[in-house]
């Protein structure tokens, strides 16, 4: 028999190594959370809490702010318009490269206005998004959706190109039909890329949201950060700007607990390099 | 032991397509014919570069010929046309790549089910034919482990029986066993004759290996260099069951090796 990698007990020992690592690099990074609380502090007591409000005012505040149920409405907003735009901009994206997979003529026409449509800066969109949608949720979902899209077609797209052919030919000469190879080979192979795309895409639908709040808005964290910086109220900006911050780490939270299970068959240094971890 | 031929190689030819500001390719396969009795165990041996897996692609129909014809059961399979191949023949011939080619998201178990899977074959006895060939070939106990979890030789395994699972009247093998160690080696050699024996399969074997070309035929072809033609045509009357290891100790491996040696120079 030959050596196995994948043994019961040597596995066990891997996890048990990562753990180890894991704890000290948890630990790692309080240190630095701790240095950068720190920064700040200085920083707010050299320039004065008018300009910097200081970390223990905005604790207070934020607090504050959630017993009272204020600030979870105005995250829940936020939220809420980031979730339903990054649904409407990722499902197509990552369906369109799929269906088109057999049409390169297509694709090709496409390809410099997606390219285009990559690079343009779609925050600048905000202002016309609010004149054709109105000052609601509707203007910030758009917002959201196309910052989106843009991005994960192209990870969708970096996935179907990605197709071993061999894998393919292989399930034809086994009887696999064209619905076969796109559902058991071409679908799983773009699954990785699909998770990349939106890994990246996720904190700019939280941003994308905020900006499109900070334009006009009269509910969500950019709304509060406005209201906070025309009352000069900077422990009230800086209390959003947490609360933003917080719901990015959320998210990607959610994106590696979801891609970890969908990709357990992926060798683990595959993702390592992918996160960065 | 050769029945009547089931597969027929006729003038079979092979160039790849010219690419643009390059000189027309060399002939890869030029008009290479040879028949496969139902039943027999064929190694065809060469050096490497010579087209061995050219010339099982285009059996398999997975690349187009550029001459000549291939016939299963008399029938003229249309190889000219890339468009008009049907890789597999409807699953009547089955291919074992040089690589695994397993599809790194399925388990061992899923990978040996595929087949079945997408021909609509699963049921439990189908289902119980592929346990019973995971636990022939010592894969029992790793049904759940994905390809990246399993050794080379165990990777191996998995991609033999799950053409095995379909039972394709024909096999071809591309060197199944070119990139693992001696010992590995030997044990798949014993585990393939044994699972051979049960049902007889026509298999076609491509390798570089002499020995293993005698180890395992009822005939052996020797392939020239490209373009690729026979330079020799062995029967190996060596009786069944073979002891893979002791081998060499037989009185016709030696002079068949030098034989096979002085054709493939
Ligand atoms: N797709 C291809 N395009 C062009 N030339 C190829 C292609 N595949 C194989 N060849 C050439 O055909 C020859 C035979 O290759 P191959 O069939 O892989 O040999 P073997 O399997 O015997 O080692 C080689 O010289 C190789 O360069
Ligand atoms: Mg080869």
């Amino acid at each position: 028999m030959a050596t196995l990698e994948g043994s019961p007990d040597s596995n066990g020992a891997i996890r048990g190594g990562r753990a180890g690592a894991l704890m000290r690099e948890r630990g790692d990074q309080l240190l630095v959370l701790v240095v950068l609380i720190a920064i700040w502090q200085a920083l707010s007591m050299i320039y004065g809490v008018y300009w910097i409000g200081s970390p223990w005012g905005v604790l207070v505040r934020f607090s504050e702010g959630v017993l009272k149920g204020e600030l979870l409405r105005h995250t829940s907003y936020t939220l809420w318009e980031a979730v339903a735009g990054f649904i409407i901009g990722a499902v197509p994206a990552a369906a369109l490269p799929f269906l088109l997979r057999r049409r390169p003529i297509i694709t090709a026409i496409l390809d410099p206005f997606m390219v285009g449509g990559y690079g343009a800066p779609k925050l600048a969109l905000a202002p016309l998004f609010v004149l054709w949608f109105g000052i609601g949720i509707e203007s910030k979902v758009a917002l959201v959706a196309i910052t989106v899209f843009f991005i994960v077609y192209f990870s969708a797209l970096a996935g179907i190109r990605s197709l071993d052919a061999k894998l393919v030919q292989m399930a034809q000469v086994m009887g696999a039909n064209e619905r076969d190879v796109a559902r058991h080979i071409v679908f799983p192979g773009a699954v990785p890329y699909i998770f990349t795309g939106l890994r990246i895409a996720m904190p700019y639908s939280i941003g994308g949201a905020v900006i499109a709040e900070l334009i006009s808005a009269n509910r969500g964290l950019g709304y509060l950060i406005q209201l906070g910086a025309m009352n000069f109220d900077t422990t009230g900006v800086f209390v959003a700007l947490v609360a933003v911050t917080c719901i990015v780490i959320v998210g990607n939270w959610s994106v590696n607990v979801v891609e970890r299970r969908l990709l357990r068959w992926r060798p683990p240094a595959d993702l390592k390099l992918e996160t960065g971890a | 032991m050769a029945g009547q031929p089931l597969l027929e190689i006729h003038d079979l030819s092979k160039r790849f397509a010219q690419r643009a500001g390059r000189e027309p390719p060399p002939w890869v396969i030029q008009d290479l014919s040879f028949t496969v009795g139902e039943g027999e165990f064929l190694t065809i041996i060469g050096p490497s570069g010579s087209g061995k897996t050219t010339l099982l692609n285009m059996i398999a129909q997975i690349d187009s010929a550029s001459g000549g014809s291939v016939r299963f059961q008399s029938q003229i399979a249309p190889i000219a046309d890339p468009k008009a191949l049907n890789p597999g023949l409807s699953c009547q011939i089955g291919y074992v790549t040089q690589e695994d080619n397993l599809l790194p998201w399925r388990t061992t178990l899923r990978n040996v089910l595929f087949p079945l899977e997408v021909q609509g074959r699963l049921n439990d006895e189908t289902r119980a034919h592929a346990q019973m060939l995971i636990r022939a070939v010592g894969l029992a106990g790793f049904e759940d482990h994905y390809p990246h979890e399993l050794s080379g030789g165990m990777r191996k395994r998995a991609s033999l029986i799950r053409t095995l699972v379909y039972d394709p009247p024909v096999i071809l093998m591309d060197e199944p066993f070119g990139a693992l160690d001696a010992q590995t080696r030997a044990q798949l050699q014993e585990d393939l004759l044994r699972l051979w024996d049960l049902g007889r399969k026509t298999i076609v074997f491509v390798t570089h290996d002499i020995a293993e070309a005698i180890a395992l035929g009822d005939r052996t072809l020797v392939l020239t260099r490209a373009p690729a033609r026979i330079a020799g045509e062995h029967k190996i009357t060596i009786p069944r069951p073979r002891d893979i290891r002791g081998i060499m100790t037989h009185s016709e491996f030696g002079p068949l090796y030098q034989r096979i040696r002085a054709e493939l120079q």
